[in-house]
């Protein structure tokens, strides 16, 4: 954090400097840390988080957390989030007596819960420069799942575009490629949309720094998504002791209908 | 204003489901049954996975008979033996019916077995209703001072073997009606999430002859224990019980159970089951609608399973 605001600072002296004398100019060097080095040989890339988890609690709706950074221009900035990947069943339905239901499936293994791209340009135009390698559009990333068993190529198409049609659907896979804000050549923000129906585990985001189609530097983040507080505990409490969790139901139900008939009676 | 359901792993809005919590509280007051049988629907219409409705519906139906229990225990309105005969089949039904309903989830096919019986099952009754109120209706306009039939008629049921003498019931009829019909009913409950009153309460005034008086208050001793062991399965083999939906949907039925039952007492019966007749096929023609209808999509997701 202190790292940041120094180069923040930085930033702005640096930018009123440019303002004055032109574009290549050395940022004054006096009393600056080795951190933010006025010519650097890896080019600065820091980035931070709104908030440094995805909190789940009873009053989760969904959440937008903010990256924001500096990086040294020239430069493109792209940020990727992955959540934690696992196995996913896609159910197919079909027509079957006039009626719809479930007819074909097939897991694929290694499946990102959550995955979103933005970019402070658009994605094409920086990857088609021979851009990253390491950046995957989403249709690259899954085109990388396994599937479990084998099966026409066709046929696992299909159900590779229907694991992604219902991911987009609960937006885990957002399909518009989100929007990085470039401000003063350097600073940047991007949004990113968690919604409410989200998985757990340890999210990972990513910010490249991008110069003629080349990762030129690179910021990893990870960012834990997990219930907190009285949901945390339930849900908890259900998946690891689901004997007691059940009790508990039963009793709850009991009492709750035993009053709610006494207190009906009294009115 | 939403909420967070821990289990069912969304939010939702808390008015929304303590809406129908008091539609379901609304039914169980003015005929006396849980409305499991509707609520179970609309809570998979308005988005929560059938799996996670129904074993939190199962949750919900605890309350709701303890409830009516406590009134007709009161006035000595349940035939214990009788009671202690259905639960016996009961228990065995609902402890079948998770097994298969976790079979059924685990190869895909749960959610449309939901649908399918929801349709059959409300569509029965539905129609059956709606021709008995109507006809009750039209005799009563012809005349108005129809006598009284038998207190109930003998069938091929009452030659069975086992037969046991239910007291307070005035009947002496084999066990293994009683053993039987709980049996379904426990299978009924444990996949659909339903007490099963709407189906036990005519089963036991046409199929055993019970008297009507000892009905209500015999079904539900039957329904809370079977509840009971539908909601403890559920939570200890598929982790669907959502505590949170089921206590709003039970705070729900709290307020729409005296509404309802102040609506019956102004009501004639012959209209309200009418009313109720034609809600239940306008659920049942919803759900059609859905299995018939071509999805947006023809994909859903199964469980994921994080690799260890």
């Amino acid at each position: 954090m202190r790292r940041l605001v120094v180069a923040l600072v930085a930033s702005l002296v640096w930018a009123g400097a440019a303002q004055a004398q032109g574009p290549r100019v050395e940022p004054p060097s006096a009393g600056l840390p080795p951190s933010v080095p006025a010519e650097s040989t890896t080019p600065d890339l820091i980035v931070d988080l709104s908030r440094a988890r995805v909190s789940i609690t009873s009053a989760f709706q969904g959440e937008s957390i903010l990256m924001f950074g500096m990086f040294d221009p020239p430069g493109e900035v792209v940020v990727v989030v992955v959540g934690p990947e696992a196995r996913e069943t896609v159910l197919r339905k079909q027509r079957f007596l006039g009626l719809w239901l479930n007819t074909g499936r097939q897991s694929f293994d290694d499946v990102p819960a959550y995955y979103a791209i933005a970019a402070s340009q658009p994605l094409q135009r920086l990857l088609a420069r021979g851009a990253g390698g390491e950046i995957l559009s989403l249709e690259d990333r899954m085109s990388t799942v396994k599937p479990v068993g084998s099966r026409a190529a066709a046929e696992l198409a299909s159900f590779r575009g229907g694991l992604v049609e219902v991911k987009r659907r609960e937006g885990l896979y957002p399909a518009a490629i989100g929007q990085v804000t470039v401000q003063a050549g350097r600073l940047f923000r991007v949004d990113l949309p968690f919604p409410s129906r989200l998985p757990e585990g340890v999210y990972e985001v990513k910010a490249y720094l991008l110069r003629e189609g080349k990762i030129v530097a690179a910021v990893s983040r990870p960012l834990p998504v997990g219930k907190v507080g009285f949901s945390a505990q339930l849900a908890g409490w259900a998946s690891h002791d689901g004997a007691l969790y059940g009790l508990g139901a039963i009793v709850m139900a009991l009492f709750a209908g035993w009053l709610g008939g006494a207190i009906m009676r009294r009115l | 204003m939403e909420i967070y359901l821990p289990i069912a792993e969304q939010s939702m809005n808390v008015f929304v489901l303590l809406g129908l919590g008091a539609a379901a509280g609304l039914l169980a007051g003015m005929f006396g049954v849980g409305g499991g049988f509707l609520a179970t629907p609309l809570l998979i219409f308005v988005g929560i996975p059938p799996a996670v409705a129904v074993a939190s519906q199962a949750n919900q139906v605890i309350a709701n008979s303890v409830s009516s229990l406590q009134v007709h225990w009161r006035r000595g309105n349940v035939d214990l033996r009788m009671g202690l005969v259905l639960l016996l089949g009961g228990m065995v039904g609902s402890s079948a019916g998770v097994w298969l309903f976790t079979y059924l989830k685990r190869i895909g096919q749960i959610d449309f077995v939901i649908a399918v019986l929801y349709v059959v099952m409300l569509s029965t009754i539905g129609l059956l209703m709606l021709t008995e109120s109507l006809s009750t209706y039209l005799k009563r306009r012809r005349n108005p001072e129809s006598p009284r039939g038998k207190l109930h008629t003998h069938y091929l049921v009452h030659r069975l073997p086992l037969k046991l003498r239910f007291y307070k019931s005035k009947l002496y009829i084999s066990a293994l009606l009683p053993v039987g019909l709980g049996f379904l009913i426990g299978i009924l409950s444990a996949i659909l999430g339903v007490g099963g009153g709407f189906v036990l309460v005519p089963a036991m005034i046409y199929l055993l002859g019970m008297p009507t008086a000892v009905v209500i208050g015999t079904s539900n001793f039957q329904i809370l224990f079977v509840a009971a062991n539908v909601t403890f399965l559920q939570a200890t083999t598929n982790g669907t019980v959502d505590v949170v939906l089921a206590l709003l949907l039970i705070l729900g039925g709290v307020v729409g159970a005296p509404i309802g039952s102040r609506l019956a007492a102004k009501l004639p019966g012959v209209v309200l089951r009418g009313l109720m007749s034609v809600l239940i096929l306008a659920v049942a023609a919803e759900l059609l609608v859905e299995l018939l209808r071509t999805p947006a999509s023809p994909f859903s997701l199964g469980t994921r399973e994080v690799s260890p």
